[in-house]
């Protein structure tokens, strides 16, 4: 009896761990989503009260709405620029050898993996000589740098399910080379670009750190939120949180549900 | 990478072009149309900076300006300080022990999902874990804030039941919630897919010789999923070691860590050449764990290859 008992346990064991660790995770969403519809001033137990004052009051602030006007902006051009810069360096890894190319890979892939305060901070110095501080265009610049290397990973994946044979039957079919990359290559990798654009466009919706050195006085929502808690307790955060995390959890969704994220083969009959 | 052209490819003369030779006029042209605004970009807006920072480390400040020179003052100065050495061992400490307890957590967290999970619940578990990778940090760093502070839910919880206001927050054990936040889900994500990675068959040819699950778990899949503890361990020093958010909210940046230092430096103003000394150090070390963790799963593979 013992031995069926035991391995039960230890599965309920490994059932509840997981269950903790997610609720870990999700816990501190949803704190700022309960707490941005409580009357009290101060979020604590007991609730106070269902409200909608302070998502009102957020509507009625100039401030919060220039930043999310800004975090739009430079969501969207860092989106349409990552994906356009990872899907060229995707391809041109997919599709030719040439000396250097390691180094071209990385030159894309590594930036995620630099600390932002640190990359933030030598942004701001180089950028700052080049006089393109303090710009909103500057931010889409800096996180398109970084974005793009989710970008290239996305589209690199895709394009390994790309046959090999279909592009060059193009080009003996008398297409150019131009017109096989549009007609063939791009249709193809649609669902992956549109995952990169989502994704890219919640990386630049969440990065606060660069967009604090660089942007200057153009604050995007993350930076407003950073200047916000380094403030007095301010309830309007929990209804600006709520708002935040709704956009960048849809956009996450959205480029997940266009890859179509798996876990291992399913054409497996195991 | 995968997906490299066939093998012999690159050694025949003239075919950088692969399988194009017959149809492209000037066969340079397209890559380079391609490949060079890549290039620029990555070049003017990632590596440029992180070039000019380590310029900057040897420049000087002359009444309060940054003027350009050659002197190994700012390194002599950062790294003889005790400032900057205490802040290093403080985050080193901090960043080692979130390395730990991550991978410690993940495991098991990883292999209940890739191995006890159906199918469908996995790839959600999955989707539901790369959510906070790219979303709402500082959002979440300020919930526990909230729940953690002198009055917050938990001691709001406690005071209904009679216990007294426990000072959870701004310690040791609230910067490693806060940092746990931040590493936990790619941690556990990373040793999912090494999990799921693991060659059924192996498992499956231990459990006819009468290998017990601990046995597997010990002799068969740990082993063979190296590569990824040591990517799951080395990003979470990544990110632990750099992160500001976590230290400044959870611990109220007391003692500081090496990115307080470099904030702090850079936004009072004068001092960039130091503020860059800390910031070439801190990439310096992560580059250092960098290697050490290749050198973890690789000699992984060479044992293997040995057998």
């Amino acid at each position: 009896m013992a031995t069926r008992i035991l391995p039960r346990l230890s599965r309920l064991a490994q059932h509840l761990f997981l269950a903790g660790l997610f609720v870990f995770i999700a816990a501190p969403m949803l704190v700022i989503v309960v707490f941005s519809f409580d009357a009290n001033r101060f979020p604590t137990i007991p609730w106070g009260g269902f409200s909608l004052d302070w998502h009102r009051a957020i509507l009625e602030d100039a401030m919060v709405r220039d930043a999310f006007l800004n975090s739009i902006l430079v969501g969207l051009g860092t989106a349409v620029l990552s994906t356009l810069l990872g899907f060229a360096a995707a391809y041109v890894d997919y599709r030719w050898r040439f000396f250097g190319k390691r180094a071209f890979v990385l030159l894309v892939a590594i930036p995620p993996a630099v600390p932002v305060t640190i990359l933030g901070m030598a942004m701001l110095a180089f950028l700052s000589r080049l006089g393109l501080f303090g710009r909103l265009e500057a931010v889409i610049a800096c996180h398109t740098a970084v974005a793009s290397s989710f970008s290239m990973a996305l589209i690199r994946l895709r394009l390994n399910d790309f046959g090999r044979d279909l592009e060059p039957a193009a080009w003996n079919l008398g297409a150019s080379h131009a017109a096989a990359l549009f007609t063939v290559v791009v249709p193809f990798c649609r669902p992956a670009l549109i995952a990169s654009f989502f994704l890219s466009a919640a990386v630049s919706f969440d990065e606060f750190m660069i967009a604090w050195f660089v942007g200057g006085v153009h604050e995007t929502i993350p930076v407003r939120i950073l200047n916000l808690l380094q403030g007095q307790v301010n309830p309007k955060i929990n209804a600006i949180g709520t708002v935040v995390l709704a956009v960048s959890i849809a956009l996450v969704v959205l480029a997940q549900w266009f890859v179509g994220v798996r876990v291992g083969k399913r054409t497996d009959p195991t | 990478m995968t997906g490299s052209p066939p093998p012999g490819a690159a050694d025949r003369p003239g075919s950088f072009f692969i399988g194009s030779r017959s149809t492209a006029g000037s066969p340079a042209v397209f890559p380079v149309l391609l490949g060079l605004p890549v290039l620029l970009w990555q070049l003017i807006f990632f590596a440029g900076p992180l070039v000019f920072l380590v310029v900057i480390t040897f420049w000087q400040v002359k009444s309060f300006r940054l003027s350009p020179a050659f002197v190994a003052d700012n390194w002599e100065k950062v790294l003889t300080s005790t400032a900057f050495l205490r802040a290093l061992g403080h985050t080193l400490t901090v960043a080692g022990t979130t390395t730990v307890l991550a991978t410690a957590i993940a495991l098991p967290a990883a292999y209940t999902i890739a191995f006890r999970l159906p199918p469908r619940l996995r790839d959600f578990a999955v989707a539901f874990l790369v959510v906070p990778v790219f979303s709402s940090y500082i959002l979440r760093i300020y919930a526990w804030q909230v729940v953690l502070s002198p009055q917050g839910v938990i001691n709001g919880i406690a005071g209904l039941v009679g216990i007294e206001p426990l000072p959870l927050l701004g310690g040791a054990f609230s910067l490693q919630i806060g940092l746990l936040t931040l590493t936990l889900p790619i941690a556990v994500l990373i040793l999912t897919f090494g999990f799921a990675g693991v060659d059924r068959t192996l498992i499956e040819a231990a459990e006819n010789l009468g290998c017990r699950r601990s046995r597997v778990v010990a002799h068969v899949l740990l082993p063979a999923i190296r590569p990824a503890i040591a990517l799951a361990a080395t990003t979470s020093f990544l990110l632990a070691f750099g992160d500001y958010v976590s230290p400044l909210f959870m611990t109220g940046s007391k003692p500081p860590t090496l990115s307080i230092v470099v904030v702090d430096t850079v936004k009072s103003g004068s001092q960039w050449p130091r503020a860059s000394v800390v910031g070439v150090s801190m990439l310096l070390i992560l580059v250092a764990v960098l290697a050490l963790g290749q050198l973890l799963s690789r000699r992984t593979r060479l044992r293997r290859g040995g057998r």
